[in-house]
């Protein structure tokens, strides 16, 4: 098959009943124009959310409707070329992070973020990927994490984590509670991140345990946006937390992560878990409620909150967060949008990790740069390394004075000292 | 008139006994939706209710709802019963003008501050303050201003109500309901185009007897008299069922008094006291005298389609266009979703499975 026709193969291989009335009932109105950020910093109509589907949606229409067959059949309709998908890739790729605002907002329910994720499944099988995205991808499938993270990296780094902290990690304990997952940038840029866990659950008395042929959350399948590479990456957690017979699996401080593993694992591997998948933030309330986190002290520094887009918007975790910061804190000072609305930091959905991208990128970190300069503040908090990482650069890109903390380990500074 | 009259003192000077008085009290509680039981209440109430102030506005309108209210001729215990409120000011029935009538509404205001009753008819223009004035103050300011101080306000007509007329498309003034500028004071609707007169007195006697607003429907309309359509009380309904329908204004069917639905009655959809109240002194009411109801009652009745133009008119049999509409719908989604299914499962059978390959 010609990779035009494997694209178009893998389109339809996407459709079902709730994408067919999808594509029927735009109206239109144009309201995901303005909750999308490459559109609103850009003013570039192609970034019109529903508009990055309209490839797949001519898909549909050719091969899925009676009309559209009609045409096909006596040559009206426009066939689906290689220029076609290497035009629409720079779209689906470069100018959308999957943030799902514009899910938010479609007042007819349509999942455009959504369907922007199912298109990119045409795009890889007929290798229309942006290199970048490619080869982070083939690192992840063939050593095991985007960034080439193996196994003795992590010992070295854990290493240095116990020593900083005095506690032991735990690697590979058959029958903790916990499997916590971490993604390679916390690995090798904030390993701060794994500290802190370690004082959080020696605090709050909680069994848990890294595993080292399951360490990698991120999930690169579910950014280039291929289930078959994706269902692999997951089977890798699965088997781990298997083995080790643990009850829950914690996704780390990482969006994307969260959702894979989350959301669209078990739909990919087609099987239910046999464990839970809880969010680190979701954990920590859940410990916060249940009385097992005491923190001492108070941070007088006046700072906002980043919230990551797959974490409020397709989590729901919203107010996790904000009950954690209230233990030590009352210098939050909230964005415009803060909550399911956030603006992205523009680096989601693979964006971070497509070079090509990066000046687009930058164009439209000028929103969360708004956002920020709204509230006044200097420190921003988070809950998501690529979310951390693209702001670090955004900041730096244009001179701002901004300090970038993660959620757990600001947290962990003011846990009080057991006895 | 001695402020210190009060309604029963009144009705005797009006050769009114208290006989008659009584049966009018039967007949509010009746319209009212209330037990027997409440008719002493009500004749109590009454007896000694003093003539609260009352200050009537006329904005954008045509003088039909006050035309209705003074129809409702002497002696008429409903005109007796507004004789007996303290009308302190109505532009079109007050016999002072211009500064004189100015200072008698503003005296008003002040000696009876939070406790009057401002009823408005005509909508208000927001377009521009100059379309509609009285004595140099547009019509919205002096809504707010005289609003301020109101215990409760009565919006009497379509066009207080709803916008009326002067909302109906294009509506060149830009104009609103009162409801539309006052919002935090407690509003009346007595929507009709003109509203029946016993029902704006109705109104007024269960303020009185009771001091309390009534409950209203979700237009703020007063459900004792808006809670029925006037199909569901129209005397012509067994036609309906039967589907004995007028087919012109001068058929058979029409002589016969059948239903007027076909020749665009709106009953259906309209809630009024029209056929229980009836008008002139309830000698009939416009189906009774053979023309379908106009709707007038609703929000934008004049824009919901021609008068005559039936609800739902159908154009071709309803069964034989269901039967096909359905045999239709079954076809096109029985191939619709094969389509589906073919294209589907021949895709999954032509998967490609994506390696590092195509990493490369």
């Amino acid at each position: 098959m010609s990779t035009n026709t494997i694209a178009l193969n893998a389109f339809v291989e996407q459709m079902d009943s709730s994408m067919s009335a999808y594509f029927q009932s735009c109206t239109h109105c144009g309201l995901c124009a303005e909750a999308c950020l490459f559109q609103t910093e850009t003013q570039d109509p192609k970034y019109t959310p529903i508009h990055k589907i309209e490839l797949m949606k001519r898909a549909w229409q050719q091969e899925m409707t009676l009309t559209g067959k009609l045409l096909k059949s006596i040559g009206l309709a426009k066939p689906i070329t290689d220029d076609d998908l290497s035009e629409w890739e720079k779209v689906v790729y470069d100018g959308c992070t999957l943030c799902g605002r514009c899910s938010m907002v479609c007042p007819a329910g349509i999942d455009i973020s959504g369907i922007i994720r199912k298109a990119r499944e045409a795009f890889v099988a007929s290798k229309h990927t942006p290199e970048g995205l490619r080869h982070g991808t083939k690192r992840a499938m063939e050593l095991g994490s985007p960034m080439g993270v193996q196994l003795p990296a992590l010992l070295a780094q854990l290493k240095h984590v116990e020593k900083d902290t005095g506690l032991s990690i735990p690697v590979d304990v058959e029958g903790a509670d916990y499997l916590a997952l971490l993604s390679s940038m916390e690995i090798m840029y904030y390993p701060e991140y794994i500290g802190a866990l370690a004082k959080i659950f020696d605090h709050a008395n909680v069994s848990w345990t890294l595993c080292s042929e399951a360490f990698e959350a991120t999930n690169a399948g579910i950014q280039i946006g291929s289930s078959d590479l994706a269902a692999e990456l997951v089977e890798r957690i699965v088997s781990g937390a298997e083995k080790l017979k643990v009850k829950h699996v914690i996704s780390p401080e990482c969006g994307h992560a969260y959702t894979a593993i989350r959301w669209e694992g078990p739909n990919l591997i087609g099987r239910p878990f046999s464990f839970h998948v809880i969010h680190i933030l979701e954990l920590l309330d859940q410990l916060r409620a249940e009385g097992r986190l005491k923190t001492t002290g108070s941070w007088d520094e006046s700072f906002t909150f980043h919230d990551p887009c797959q974490l409020v918007r397709k989590g729901g975790v919203v107010q996790e967060p904000r009950h954690l910061m209230g233990m030590f804190t009352t210098g939050l000072k909230e964005m415009p949008d803060a909550g399911v609305m956030n603006w992205c930091c523009g680096g989601g959905g693979g964006v971070s990790a497509n070079p090509r991208a990066e000046d687009l990128k930058h164009i439209v970190f000028n929103k969360k740069k708004n956002q920020i300069e709204h509230t006044g503040v200097n420190t921003l908090v988070t809950a998501c390394a690529n979310c951390r990482m693209t702001i670090e650069e955004g900041a730096e890109h244009y001179n701002m004075d901004l300090n970038i903390i993660g959620l757990t380990e600001k947290l962990a500074e003011y846990l009080e000292p057991n006895q | 008139m001695s402020k210190q009259y009060t309604l029963m003192d009144h009705l005797q000077g009006q050769g009114i006994t208290r006989r008659g008085f009584l049966k009018f009290c039967s007949i509010t509680a009746t319209m009212l939706a209330l037990p027997p039981s409440l008719i002493p209440q009500i004749a109590k109430a009454l007896e000694s209710a003093k003539r609260p102030s009352v200050i009537w506005l006329s904005f954008q309108e045509c003088t039909g709802c006050t035309e209705s209210i003074t129809r409702s001729h002497a002696p008429t215990i409903e005109s007796l019963i507004f004789d007996f409120i303290s009308l302190d000011y109505h532009h079109t029935l007050q016999a002072a003008s211009g500064h004189a009538a100015e200072a008698a509404r503003e005296q008003a205001m002040k000696d009876n501050e939070d406790q009057y009753i401002l009823v408005v008819d005509g909508s208000i223009p927001t377009g521009n303050p100059g379309f509609s004035t009285i004595a140099g103050i547009d019509n919205k300011q002096m809504l707010i201003d005289t609003a301020k101080h109101a215990a409760a306000i009565v919006a009497v007509g379509t066009c207080a109500t709803y916008g009326g007329l002067p909302h109906a498309d294009p509506n060149p003034t830009n104009a609103v309901a009162v409801s539309d500028i006052i919002k935090d004071k407690p509003i009346i609707n007595v929507p009709g185009c003109p509203p029946i007169p016993i029902v704006m007195t109705g109104v007024l006697a269960h303020f009185l007897t009771f001091g309390t607003i009534p409950d209203l429907d979700d237009l703020g309309r007063p459900k004792m008299f808006y809670g029925n359509s006037i199909h569901d009380r129209c005397y012509r309904r067994p036609f309906y069922e039967k589907g004995l329908f007028a087919e012109t204004f001068d058929d058979e069917g029409a002589k016969a008094g059948w239903c007027l639905f076909k020749l665009g009655c709106k009953g259906p959809t309209t809630y009024n006291a029209c056929a229980t109240a009836k008008w002139n002194e309830g000698t009939s009411f416009p189906i009774e005298a053979g023309a379908p109801c106009i709707g007038c009652s609703q929000p934008d009745f004049w824009d919901n389609g021609g008068f005559y133009n039936a609800l739902s008119q159908p154009t071709i049999s309803i069964g034989e266009t269901a039967a096909a509409a359905i045999a239709a719908g079954a076809v096109a989604s029985v191939a619709a979703s094969a389509i589906h299914k073919s294209a589907k499962a021949k895709a999954a059978k032509k998967h490609h499975t994506v390696t590092t390959d195509d990493m490369e």
